[in-house]
């Protein structure tokens, strides 16, 4: 028997070929979305898996430091070192900020670390490590700062001296490395005019200024020059610590919170990046109702304008299921062209987002199928039209 | 003499009910012998399309009686439970439009019929050239729908009509888009291939043209048919 599906097809490739096109345009979106989900969970990822750590350990009673602002004395890691099965310890700050450069502005998070220990950028792409104890940087690519590149960071001017890549908040923003002091400096330290209305006000403040108490006043101003927060204090574990004991530990004796990397995977995917997800969701959903809303009304365009021929077609004893079959391979076929196109414009266009697109082999095999699914129920409408026709039709009079 | 290829009596078709009805043949006889052309020729809403989709089995009677090659299809309903079946392998049918399917080929769309009885494709497309060629269409075989003349369109429906040797052909106002000449043509092809395969074909006709064509006429009024002679010239 001949397929007539195929035939039909050939004999107005172009019209067929251009309404794929413009259904894969849709489904390279619909995609895109999905792409743009997956790009944020490996971002959260690969945020968790920039330090080389086992346990985050916050301020208690938070979600720190990526889903919640947390604050933890920076002499704590001192202690944590203490505790048994921890190998390795590292003070680290993050604030996002926009900074200025030469070619414009690029929101960045600042991450401040000690090198040699959890919370260092684990490779660079070009450059070298940082070497000294202030105002050099490590810069990830997408930042688009260059090597030797001098930027300014609230007072000081920075030089970066390395490059990175996949290394980004969980909002996707590049991160930029600086030593610890200096994001500290960054994050804590207000500007002078600021401290010197401070220290004014502590001076009128007789709680501060007691006459009998000297060295209270000096006591008090130098604590808010200072600052000796970090948000997070990232620990290695020995390769036998069992980390939820470690954990347990913390939070029993040391009064702060610890996650382990399961816990961080949670809050990242299922706190931080879950209304995310769900607006990407109700995008795929509308997306994806809108595409079968589309290949409906293509396939019953396609078979109304048909109906003098599956009445012939009827009439000299075609069977519904030939009728039908022929109707829904025209849309699987509509489906696959458009499933191409859309696969292939999705991977075209996904280097230009702003944000990390991921595209992942088994999302397009689920897309391929869910497009056929979607393809063979919106052929139902045009497969029944076509089943109502009148052989009689064919008949004039 | 031989078992007529049609045969009706007292056929009947009544559309709606009660005070609605309205009854479109009231008890039409005819009878056709293999190889006959007739002519079936009345004014529009005289019930001329009831009786070819009623011979053509795609409504159903109200009553009456129907039989192709001595075999009774209808009788006050239907013998036979496959339609479509019987549409296929006993029923030819020629429009007044060619209503080929666009976009298949010549052979195909002739070769479809074939294909449809469950012939293999080979088989059914060698079968469709055979029958193109007896039309002296044989040089279109892979012509598409759209590159044929209306003659040649004409002459490939008529094909695909006979392709299954079916015992009668319905032709409805068969060379109506067609000038004299090509209607006579058309009417020529219909009496030789009636002859070459034994097929009794109604033509359904308001053709001032080719009337005289035919050797008996069947005149349709008011849903009553009424047999009259033809001239029977030489298409």
């Amino acid at each position: 028997m001949i397929n007539l599906a195929a035939r039909d097809i050939l004999h107005g490739w172009g019209k067929f070929v251009f309404t794929g096109v413009g259904l894969g345009l849709l489904i390279g979106v619909t995609l895109s979305m999905a792409g743009i989900y997956r790009g944020l969970v490996d971002d959260g990822k690969a945020l968790l898996a920039i330090g080389g750590a086992d346990l985050w350990v916050v301020q208690r009673d938070t979600l720190g430091p990526y889903a919640e602002p947390s604050s933890v004395r920076d002499d704590a890691y001192r202690s944590l070192l203490g505790i048994p099965g921890v190998a390795a310890a590292g003070n680290v700050t993050y604030l996002t900020m926009q900074i200025e450069h030469a070619r414009g502005e690029v929101r960045v998070m600042l991450v401040g670390f000690q090198p040699g220990h959890p919370g260092e950028p684990g490779y660079l792409v070009a450059g070298r490590p940082i070497t000294r104890s202030h105002y050099e940087a490590i810069a990830d690519m997408r930042s688009g700062l260059s090597l030797n590149e001098r930027i300014r960071i609230r007072r000081h001017e920075y030089a970066v001296v390395g490059l990175t890549r996949r290394m980004v908040s969980s909002g996707g923003d590049p991160m930029l490395f600086v030593p610890l002091k200096d994001a500290q400096e960054v994050q804590f330290l207000k500007d002078n005019d600021a401290l010197v209305n401070e220290r004014a006000r502590s001076a009128a403040n007789p709680a501060f200024n007691r006459p009998g108490v000297p060295g209270l006043l000096e006591a008090v101003q130098a604590s808010q020059t200072n600052s000796h927060q970090v948000n997070v204090v990232l620990l290695r574990l020995a390769p036998d610590a069992d980390e939820t004991r470690v954990a347990e530990q913390i939070r029993r004796w040391k009064h702060l919170e610890a996650y382990t990397r399961a816990d961080m995977d949670e809050i990242l995917v299922a706190k931080l990046i879950a209304t995310s997800a769900r607006q990407i969701f109700m995008f795929l959903v509308i997306l994806s109702v809108v595409s079968a809303t589309i290949v409906a009304f293509i396939i019953y365009t396609m078979t109304l304008n048909k109906v003098r021929e599956i009445a012939v077609l009827k009439l000299i004893g075609a069977r519904n299921r030939t009728i039908a079959l022929m109707i829904l391979q025209q849309a699987l076929g509509l489906g696959v062209i458009g499933f191409i196109v859309g696969r292939t414009a999705a991977a075209l266009w996904a280097p230009i987002f702003p944000k990390y697109v991921l595209l992942l082999p088994g999302d397009a095999v689920r897309g391929a199928l869910l497009v056929l699914l979607i393809c063979a129920l919106a052929s139902v409408v045009a497969i029944r039209a076509a089943l109502r026709v009148d052989p009689a039709a064919a008949i004039g009079g | 003499m031989a078992q007529p290829a049609i045969e009706i009596n007292g056929l009947a078709k009544r559309y709606g009910e009660g005070d609605a009805a309205v009854d479109a043949l009231k008890g039409v006889d005819m009878m056709i012998q293999p190889g006959e052309v007739v002519g079936l020729i009345g004014p529009s809403g005289s019930g001329k399309s009831t009786l070819l989709k009623c011979l053509g089995a795609v409504i159903e009677p109200t009553s009456g009686r129907m039989a192709l090659a001595g075999k009774a299809i209808y009788d006050n309903g239907w013998k036979v439970t496959d339609l479509r079946a019987l549409r296929r392998d006993r029923i030819g049918f020629v429009f007044q439009a060619p209503y080929l399917i666009p976009f298949l080929n010549v052979t195909d769309n002739v070769a479809l019929l074939p294909m449809l009885a469950g012939l293999p494709n080979s088989q059914a497309r060698e079968q469709a050239r055979q029958m193109l060629a007896a039309l002296d269409v044989g040089h279109r075989t892979q012509a598409q729908v759209r590159q044929l003349s209306g003659g040649e369109q004409q002459r490939v429906s008529i094909a695909r009509a006979l392709v299954n040797e079916p015992p009668i052909v319905l032709a409805d106002e068969p060379t109506a888009p067609l000038d004299s000449e090509r209607a006579l043509t058309v009417i020529r092809i219909l009496n030789q291939m009636a002859q070459r395969f034994q097929t009794a074909i109604i033509v359904v006709t308001h053709d001032e043209k080719i009337i005289p064509t035919f050797k008996r006429l069947y005149h349709i009024r008011d849903g009553r048919t009424f047999e009259a002679a033809g001239e029977g010239r030489a298409a």
